[in-house]
């Protein structure tokens, strides 16, 4: 990276021949020690060092935090492969911490993985152990931060079933705390096991340590702060979730009580429809840029696929889609599953919009435009050939 | 049928001076849509120690209001529960969480406990069911789905916000809609134990980015492909395109597969 500074005040002295009474120098001969002691940079190999590999466009990263994890450091052979994380039995717990992921379909959340986060904090601090009460069996609840699952005897919509079953499991196994997430289901069910059992519930908990919970009240004016109690809800990003080591996730067996129906007669789920969910809500994006000019085909292919219409400000400004469509700083900040990107060149005002979608689709002319950079599929094509040859195969498989 | 709704006094989001709570007056414009359509008697409700800005509530739909005088420091549960077990009402309606008190959303299920109502989160529609006796309720789920249920009458009713807009102000109604001032309940609240402060924001979690990461990493972060490194595929005919695309949507399951 660098070597040692030129001083050439010092070179040319000591070139000088003694002696003489003009000042005389025979450059042929090299001196030996003319250094200055100051290393001299050398930006050619700072800009290697800081290249980031893997990626399709030149980049560099000057903090070079990448850079220096990216260049294999000389290693000892015998390392253990760091990938398996370490497996921590708690045979004996001191104390039960419980935790009701919503976990929808058996997929935990990033909302629940918080709680399992949340649930591991207050019990390791005591040598507690982790219990996760889930209706349908979840997946990797092992690796999510749970040593005891216990699955409750539900079937279908019955809030009122489950928080019975709850209530039970809290008196019968001395429960330390009982967390939930405060999200729609999570939150409905948290204040009927509150109502039910009469322990207090600290709702929408937006810190959490072992020793001390706030939550804000008063309209957000004031923050109220206590030692957690043994009802908490807990706020979407409010606490990191669990990672580092893997636990059991032995199943336990509880005799839970006999329910009786409740006062629901009948639930039926009805799926959103995208044409009419807000950008804000919506699961599945498709967006046009100033790289779509066949806005015919793009609404149909939008109605054929599926997805909630967006657009990049270039197209909103030009009156072709409606404000409300905005993807974007300026826009709507999307939290969608999916977004597919049709001509869209990858503005950081954008970009940011689309940051929280875990998947992006990519088509694009331009094969240096930083949306084919962040896409997960990107295809460099035009778009007005795309989106009708999309449509076509939509068809086809329909027909077929 | 009777409807009742809970009024609780509220505070103005930005300006923190006293008003009615939005998904209330949501919750009065729901009942007065269901009693234009289907016939009803509505009242609202409220437990305080001043109705203050509650009283525009009757410039929004609502014909009359009960206002349950009670201390300051009174816990309005007791007041309330007495007066709903008075008037017999088959629907009462509630917000999800009031602002400006506790805000905790716990009030309307202690009271379906107190009541020995079921009760029923986030609604966001409201039809008579089809036998007398039954309510259909339109459950508001995250992303813009719903839950229809069917649930038997006498019911205690969440409102979410993802109802209809509540009616705007008119002046007239104001003036038509009658206040009574009842004597509530005293019941002074238990403490809670909890030690209050101005509320400090906190900084939410970024996802992936490390904590103490530089501002850079940070915007990385936020920009840049969760995945890393995805496919590409540089000027293939457009029918491969499409399947490629098609293949990763069902892949990941926001298209049905075929
Ligand atoms: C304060 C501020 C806030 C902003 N907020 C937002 C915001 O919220 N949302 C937002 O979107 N923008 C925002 N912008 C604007 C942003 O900076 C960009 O100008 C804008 O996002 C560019 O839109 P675009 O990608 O559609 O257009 P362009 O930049 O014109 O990109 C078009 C892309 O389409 C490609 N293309 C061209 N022809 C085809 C073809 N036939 N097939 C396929 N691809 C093709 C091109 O290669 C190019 O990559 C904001 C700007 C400012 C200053
Ligand atoms: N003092 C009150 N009088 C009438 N209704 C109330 C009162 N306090 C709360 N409510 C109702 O209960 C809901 C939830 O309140 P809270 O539990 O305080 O968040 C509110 O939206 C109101 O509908």
């Amino acid at each position: 990276m660098s070597r040692p500074r030129k001083d050439p005040r010092a070179e040319r002295a000591a070139q000088r021949v003694a002696g003489a009474t003009r000042p005389r120098f025979d450059l042929a001969r090299t001196p030996e020690t003319a250094t200055s002691g100051r290393p001299r940079r050398d930006p050619r190999a700072e800009e290697r060092l800081a290249l980031v590999p893997g990626t399709l466009r030149r980049r560099l990263d000057r903090t070079r935090r990448a850079g220096e994890a990216a260049i294999p450091a000389p290693q000892p052979l015998a390392t253990p492969a760091p990938d398996a994380p370490a497996l921590r039995r708690i045979p004996e717990p001191a104390f039960l911490v419980a935790l009701v992921p919503d976990a929808p379909g058996g997929r935990l959340t990033p909302h629940d993985r918080q709680l399992f986060g949340a649930a591991r904090l207050l019990a390791d601090a005591g040598g507690g152990a982790v219990v996760a009460l889930v209706d349908p069996a979840a997946d990797d609840l092992a690796a999510a931060g749970a040593d005891r699952v216990l699955t409750l005897p539900v079937s279908g919509y019955d809030p009122e079933g489950k928080a019975l079953a709850l209530d039970a499991a809290l008196a019968a196994l001395g429960l330390r705390h009982l967390l939930f997430p405060e999200s729609a289901e999570g939150g409905d069910l948290a204040r009927r096991v509150a109502a039910l059992s009469g322990e207090a519930l600290f709702a929408g908990a937006e810190s959490l340590t072992a020793k001390a919970v706030t939550r804000a009240a008063h309209g957000r004016r004031t923050e109220q702060r206590g030692a957690p109690p043994t009802l908490i809800s807990l706020a979407p990003d409010a606490v990191a979730p669990h990672a580092g080591t893997l636990h059991e996730a032995l199943p336990v067996a509880f005799a839970f009580p006999a329910t009786t129906g409740g006062a629901i007669l009948a639930a039926e789920f009805v799926a959103a429809d995208p044409a009419r969910v807000s950008l804000a809500e919506a699961d599945f994006v498709t967006s046009a840029g100033n790289g779509v000019s066949d806005f015919e085909t793009f609404r149909a292919l939008i109605a054929a696929l599926g997805a909630t219409p967006g657009a990049s400000r270039m197209v909103c400004d030009a009156g072709l889609m409606p404000r409300a469509a905005q993807v974007g700083a300026s826009g709507t900040v999307l939290d969608a599953r999916c977004y597919f990107a049709l001509g869209i060149a990858g503005a950081p005002q954008h970009l940011q919009g689309v940051a929280k979608c875990e998947h992006v689709v990519a088509v694009n002319t331009d094969l240096h435009a930083a949306m084919i950079e962040r896409a997960g599929l990107a295809i460099v094509a035009d778009a007005q050939e795309v989106m009708p040859a999309l449509l076509r195969l939509i068809a086809e498989e329909a027909s077929a | 049928m009777r409807i009742a709704v809970l009024l609780s006094a509220g505070r103005h989001a930005v300006s923190g001076r006293p008003a009615p709570v939005p998904v209330e007056l949501q919750a009065v414009g729901l009942a007065a849509d269901f009693v234009e359509r289907h016939g009803a008697d509505l009242t609202g409700l409220h437990a305080g120690p001043d109705v203050g800005p509650l009283r525009d509530a009757l410039g929004h739909g609502l014909p009359n209001l009960v206002h349950l005088v009670t201390g300051a420091d009174d816990d309005p549960l007791p007041s309330l529960a007495a007066a709903l077990r008075e008037g017999a009402f088959d629907l009462i309606l509630a917000g999800r969480v009031a602002q400006g008190g506790e805000d905790s959303g716990l009030l309307p299920y202690a009271l379906a406990r107190a009541l020995g109502l079921p009760i029923v989160s986030d609604a966001a529609a409201l039809a008579p069911g089809e036998t007398p006796g039954t309510l259909n309720v339109e459950q508001a789920l995250p992303r813009g789905a719903r839950r229809r249920l069917l649930v038997r009458l006498p019911v205690l009713v969440t409102v979410h916000p993802a109802a209809p807009a509540a009616r705007p102000f008119a002046f007239a109604g104001a003036r038509r809609g009658i206040l009574e001032t009842r004597p509530g309940l005293a019941a002074p609240r238990a403490s809670t134990g909890l030690e209050e402060r101005p509320y400090r924001p906190r900084p939410k979690l970024i996802a992936k980015a490390a904590a103490g990461a530089s501002a850079a990493e940070r915007l990385k972060a936020a920009t840049e492909a969760a995945s890393g490194g995805g496919r590409l595929l540089v000027d293939p005919p457009p029918e491969e395109a499409a399947r490629e695309i098609l293949a990763y949507l069902a892949g990941i399951g926001v298209v049905a597969k075929r």
